[in-house]
């Protein structure tokens, strides 16, 4: 070790100074237009800023976030759909070997293989070379587990039932629904009920409030049913009692 | 008048080589968009702190009318998307800018790997960018729960069941993410406190420490 | 760097378009959120229905403590307020409502203490006024009791919002 004149030492301290920190490059001496982070290098990076912004600005306008209904633990027909940077990993889980006895491959093995391969991406590819086509399996994985990623989310997308879930998910006005009514009893009597809802919120069914349904078809759907969910002969009973639920189905379900 | 109270700053606590080694510091050419437009990979980093920046000031403001408790949460949210003036827009930037955020966060790690940018010595910042990275889909999905509507509601049942079939620790994981044996009034609370304390203060705490090593380290030399 | 006359206006003018497009950003991404911030400030004041309180014929000269119900709607919670009011006929016979809100710091008044008699008396701060809702000097009320708005109509007294009393 170097001792006596000429020693440095870190700050104020006593410990002699070592000198292994890898300098940055002083680019002030480096070939090439380089310039001052301020202004000028911060005004282009502001500048490219005020173009997202003002992009970002006119999607917030145009386009509202979405809201469901207020949660419902009971509405158990809810198809769920986690946002969209997670729909890779809900797809994954939909495959045999994913699932079900292999469960613990795709929520603990694949995911946290891919963690821990990103986290030290640093020590699996140690070369120095940085050009992307020079290392090509470190190149060659990402670009898989990039496109899979895609492919994933893509699948996921197609298969799930988009209109269904926003129906399900739809924010349904409360109707004031008169419960002593002769149509009331009738549709509660029958098994509309269960699966329509006390209030004809929808719960298997489909929500019946909203919706403007004439009576004409009313009668024909209780009578005929709506294949597949909905069975054929679900009302049973007189003609003059359908004629007095399906008016009341009438009444209810306009906006 | 300004000069002054600069300079009064200054003499007592020396604060020009702060700001001036950052101001002054030459950056060079092959990540200025004006002279390579393909540069604007280079872009991505900042834009993801840009709408970092956005979030987390959109998230203050929302706080102002949300309420986190399952009575109110989803017509606080009703309230002040619909009824308070410029609410859609506020709303919108926080659920729009969480996307952004993650699209930014993914191509900002695409141009680091593809550009050879994490290899030596720049190991560390890599790791805390991918932490960063994971705290910013932590955020993602605690963020999902609050508006207490139904994709939240389900979707976070199912999450916290992926988190359930972890072996051994899975039981312990869900009940203590969610506060009860329930997805309910425990489960909103703590995913606000996840959401609005711990979680940011972790992003602030790495990012502070991302933005130290990049001003140490330098900006990695054209490939 | 070599042109150092020139240098300090591009400077000067650089620092200026930066300052220009760093304020549009931050304008851009703050003005929606303190219009969001400051929206109970812009909305406008609902004057409260009037409510039945009292039937005409119950009122005498002395004091009656009435409560009654408003409906409220606080952002997204609805409910009903229990208001008070004392409402009497003056010596000229118009009915008078007035209400317990100490205008000192908002406590609320009772008439008629046993140690206070023929006065509404506060018991946080001991602020005292007479029958007509006057503040008596000396006491730490500022202003009189404020009164409902009121209007008969059918023999029963409505009532309304309570204002403080012009030129009290």
């Amino acid at each position: 070790m170097h001792r006596g004149k000429g020693m440095t030492f870190v700050g104020d301290s006593r410990i002699p100074k070592r000198g292994k920190f890898i300098p940055p490059k002083d680019y002030s001496e480096y070939p090439g237009k380089t310039e001052a982070f301020l202004p000028n290098f911060l005004l282009k990076e502001w500048m490219v800023g005020a173009v997202f912004l003002i992009g970002f600005l006119v999607l917030t306008v145009s386009e509202a976030s979405p809201l469901e209904a207020e949660a419902d633990p009971t509405k158990a027909g809810y198809i769920p759909l986690p946002d969209w940077y997670f729909l890779f990993l809900y797809q994954l889980l939909k495959y045999p070997y994913a699932a079900g006895d292999y469960k613990v491959i795709g929520i603990v093995i694949l995911p946290g293989l891919a963690m821990i391969a990103l986290l030290i991406a640093p020590w699996l590819d140690r070369g120095p070379e940085r050009r992307a086509a020079r290392r090509p399996i470190a190149t060659g994985l990402m670009l898989l587990s990039l496109i899979s990623i895609i492919y994933l989310t893509w699948e996921s997308s197609v298969s799930h039932d988009w209109a269904k879930s926003e129906e399900q998910g739809k924010i349904v006005k409360k109707v004031d629904i008169d419960k002593s009514s002769e149509g009331y009893k009738i549709y509660s009597s029958q098994s509309c009920v269960n699966c329509h809802g006390e209030n004809l919120e929808g719960k298997v069914g489909p929500a019946l409030v909203g919706k403007n349904i004439p009576a004409q078809l009313v009668e024909k759907v209780a009578v005929n049913g709506i294949p597949p969910k909905m069975p054929p002969n679900a009302f049973k009973g007189s003609d003059k009692d359908l004629k007095t639920l399906a008016k009341f189905i009438e009444k209810v379900s306009k906006k | 008048m300004l000069t002054k109270l600069y300079d009064w700053v200054d003499e007592r606590l020396d604060i020009t080589p702060m700001w001036r080694d950052l101001a002054d510091h030459e950056v060079p050419e092959h990540v200025n968009p004006a002279y390579h437009f393909s540069a604007f990979v280079y872009c991505f980093g900042g834009l993801t702190f840009f709408t970092i920046v956005i979030q987390i000031l959109s998230g203050m403001f929302l706080t102002m009318y949300y309420v986190p408790d399952i009575n109110n949460a989803w017509d606080s949210v009703f309230y002040l998307q619909n009824k308070v003036a410029y609410g859609q827009i506020v709303r919108g930037m926080h659920h729009w800018g969480a996307s952004l955020t993650i699209v930014m966060v993914f191509l900002h790690t695409l141009r680091v790997f593809f550009t050879g940018a994490y290899k030596k010595p720049r190991e560390l910042n890599w790791i805390v960018g991918v932490l960063l990275f994971f705290i910013i889909l932590g955020l993602g999905f605690t963020g999902y729960l609050l508006p207490w509507d139904m994709k939240a509601l389900f979707a976070t049942k199912v999450g916290l069941q992926i988190a359930a079939s972890v072996p051994f620790i899975g039981n312990w994981i869900e009940v203590l993410l969610q506060g009860s044996d329930i997805v309910g009034a425990q489960t909103l609370a703590r995913f606000f406190a996840i959401h609005v304390f711990f979680l940011p203060a972790a992003l602030l705490g790495l990012l502070a420490a991302h933005f130290i090593m990049i001003r140490k380290q330098g900006i990695s030399g054209p490939l | 760097m070599s042109n150092k006359e020139h240098d300090v206006t591009r400077r000067q003018f650089l620092n200026y378009t930066l300052t220009g497009v760093g304020g549009f950003m931050a304008a851009g991404m703050l003005m929606p959120m303190v219009r969001f911030a400051v929206d109970p400030l812009l909305q406008n004041k609902k004057t409260g229905k009037m409510v039945s309180v009292v039937s005409v014929d119950e009122l005498t000269d002395q004091p009656q403590r009435k409560t009654f119900k408003v409906k409220k709607v606080d952002g997204w919670h609805e409910f009903e307020e229990q208001k008070i009011a004392y409402v009497f006929k003056k010596k000229n016979g118009d009915i008078m409502a007035l209400s317990p809100i100490c205008t000192h710091l908002g406590c609320t008044v009772n008439w008629n203490d046993p140690a206070y008699p023929n006065e509404y008396h506060c018991p946080c701060h001991g602020g005292r006024y007479t029958k007509t809702g006057i503040n008596i000097p000396g006491t730490p009320p500022p202003a009189p009791l404020h009164v409902y708005d009121m209007k008969v109509k059918d023999g029963t007294v409505y009532l309304g919002d309570a204002h403080p009393r012009g030129g009290a």
